[in-house]
């Protein structure tokens, strides 16, 4: 048995994708209620709309509770001085492993909501792939570049 | 040169027209739709839209600095999204210096720095738009002494000494022109014959004219499809065997050199050291008949130079002669191997992944159709047939420091990689896969821009397991 990754991201990150869950389930009931108000008017069957806001329902509960939690449970990674494990999916857990020696670049990205809750992105860059760690504090996420870039320089030349 | 610095402000006049040029037309098309009145509304609308754009490219270069530290060239941009990027000096591959118009009025130079990496991004490799000469000397100067201290000698004009790898024979050329003859090509042509059809023969009258004239009909058009089959073909073929004639590879000292071409001659030349994968793949007809095509999956090449990406090594080679041919000169890779195959508990997963697309339509056909839509069992036969296919090619197996993988796509790909070439390994379990204690495994290596590799669906979980902490640095 290999063990999993072990670190979190940050506690913060599960506000966050909650609040973006927020917004998109706003979106789509105003998108609900434009279809719902259209088959009103032009007399189409009303199970349509009932059908329609049992699937907003259902949809407002999994994006905003539990998709988040459950999406926050599962991702772990860890920076090891040789490589980088993630550890993330829901429905499919999906584990990867990096060399240190392949990574490219890293950055850290940080969109409006992240930094309001002073969270940032680390996207890591192999020459054929690329990773995000979600949501890592401010600090922790410069101290992963730092780090990352620092090791990945001890590289060989044969990519 | 540790403080950030900017590029020359012509930056902001380029950055406004290229996103002129992505609005222009947007703008042109609300002109003309915006005909009822209110014209003053509109050109208030372009008027904020490009004070926007003049503000946001302004912005952009004012944000967008530079700086070489601690051996990384250190970018960082972004008006809304700050972004940093910090790429190793180490990782640059070359830089690319040229001059466009607005550049040259300034005296300044673009910069374009290529690293391997493509990581599927556009913005993959860093642009420093317009930085004076001296500036993009001083870096390119600075980038190669931190990559490699000792100069490198420059290549002695003697001629190379290369040994013959192969060589195509001509009945084998003939084979390849048969059997593969770009059934993308055939379709086209094709679906390009009908389009024509449609003028030279009155489909109208064919279904409403008497009955006699509809029957000739038909049978001229039978002949029709098939003529143009066999011409799609015939053509085809002939471009098979123009472009794959006098096919020979050639191995110089670092370097495996292929040449084919009848008319239009070509020549590449794929540095050793540079191969990322060998990957040999069987269409179903060749593999009845024992045979398939080695490609080289090699790093070379950027966004701009596809070509040297993944290259067709050995266009059609009997299976078991590819050790022979190959193993002089490929020394680190062991090509013949055997698989360990996917368990038997996989196959059902297997067929049931070949019928989520086809079961919907084979329902509708049977319900609509009712008699004639039993015909479309057919189909689903054929389907669950190449699931199973699928299901018995799946293989894996580790030699050492290299891993295969064989799959199924269409064509059967049989990958060998070594570990060092691999960029990043995944294994994923969903929650089935995981109820029958099955896992995938899919393995990336670099080829040209982006990535190719290989993946394994449905393996043993202690199988994955295993390769995952082969791969692991992790004592």
């Amino acid at each position: 048995m290999i063990l999993e990754p072990q670190k979190r991201i940050s506690a913060k990150a599960l506000t966050v994708w909650k609040i973006s869950g927020v917004i998109k389930i706003v979106i789509s009931w105003i998108l609900t209620g434009v279809v719902i108000f259209l088959l009103h008017s032009f007399n189409g069957p009303f199970w349509i709309s009932v059908l329609l806001i049992g699937i907003e329902l259902i949809s407002t509960y999994l994006f905003i509770f539990l998709l988040p939690t459950m999406k926050w449970r599962r991702w772990r990674y860890d920076v090891r001085d040789e490589e980088i494990e993630l550890q993330e999916g829901i429905f499919i857990v999906k584990r990867t492993l990096i060399p240190m020696i392949r990574v490219q670049h890293v950055d850290t990205v940080q969109g409006p909501i992240l930094r309001k809750y002073q969270l940032a992105s680390v996207i890591i860059n192999t020459a054929a792939t690329s990773h995000e760690i979600p949501a890592l504090e401010e600090s922790e996420a410069q101290r992963l570049r730092h780090f990352i870039s620092n090791l990945a320089r001890v590289a060989d030349e044969d990519v | 040169m540790f403080e950030p610095k900017r590029l020359h402000p012509i930056v902001i006049v380029l950055t406004i027209g290229k996103r002129l040029k992505d609005t222009i037309f947007s703008f042109i098309a609300l002109f003309f739709i915006w005909n009822k009145g209110g014209k003053l509304l509109l050109f208030g609308a372009i008027a904020i839209a490009m004070i926007v754009i003049v503000l946001t490219s302004f912005l952009s270069w004012l944000r967008y600095t530079y700086r070489l530290e601690h051996n990384e060239l250190r970018i960082e941009y972004g008006v809304f999204v700050r972004k940093k990027r910090y790429i190793p000096l180490e990782r640059i591959q070359s830089l690319d210096i040229s001059e466009g118009i607005l550049q040259r009025l300034c005296g300044m130079v673009k910069v374009k720095i290529e690293t391997a990496g493509g990581s599927g991004t556009d913005e993959a490799e860093a642009v420093l738009a317009a930085i004076s000469k001296e500036e993009a000397r001083y870096i390119q100067e600075y980038i190669a002494a931190a990559k490699n201290p000792i100069v490198h000698e420059i290549e002695s004009v003697q001629e190379i000494p290369s040994h013959p790898v192969y060589r195509m024979t001509p009945s084998q050329l003939i084979l390849l022109s048969l059997t593969s003859g770009g059934v993308g090509v055939v379709i086209s042509a094709v679906l390009a014959f009908f389009s024509q059809l449609d003028d030279l023969i009155p489909f109208e009258r064919v279904f409403h004219g008497v009955e006699q004239w509809a029957v000739s009909n038909l049978i001229i058009i039978v002949l029709l499809i098939f003529g143009g089959f066999v011409v799609a073909w015939v053509i085809a073929l002939i471009g098979t065997m123009l472009k794959y004639a006098n096919f020979n590879v050639t191995k110089t000292k670092h370097d495996l050199v292929i040449s084919q071409g009848l008319l239009e001659k070509r020549q590449i030349t794929i540095p050793l050291t540079r191969i990322q994968a060998i990957r040999i793949n069987e269409n179903i007809v060749h593999q009845w008949l024992g045979y398939g095509s080695v490609l080289v999956e090699s790093a070379g090449g950027s966004a701009s130079n596809q070509e040297g990406s993944k290259v067709l090594l050995l266009p059609l080679v009997k299976i078991d002669a590819i050790e022979n041919i190959l193993g002089p000169y490929l020394t680190d890779y062991q090509l013949s191997s055997s698989f360990n195959s996917v368990p038997k508990r996989a196959m059902l997963r297997y067929v049931f992944r070949s019928w989520i697309v086809i079961v919907p339509v084979v329902a509708a056909a049977i319900f609509f159709l009712k008699e004639w839509g039993l015909l479309s069992l057919i189909v689903l036969a054929w389907f669950t047939f190449w699931g199973i296919l699928k299901y018995k090619d799946a293989g894996w197996n580790l030699e050492g420091q290299q891993l295969n993988l064989r799959y199924r796509k269409i064509v059967r790909s049989t990958v060998f990689i070594k570990k060092n070439k691999i960029q990043s390994l995944e294994m994923k379990e969903s929650y089935f896969q995981k109820r029958k204690e099955l896992g995938s495994l899919e393995a990336f290596v670099k080829a040209g821009f982006g990535g190719a590799g290989g993946t394994v669906i449905d393996m043993d979980q202690n199988d994955v397991k295993k390769v995952y902490s082969w791969f692991s640095r992790r004592s």
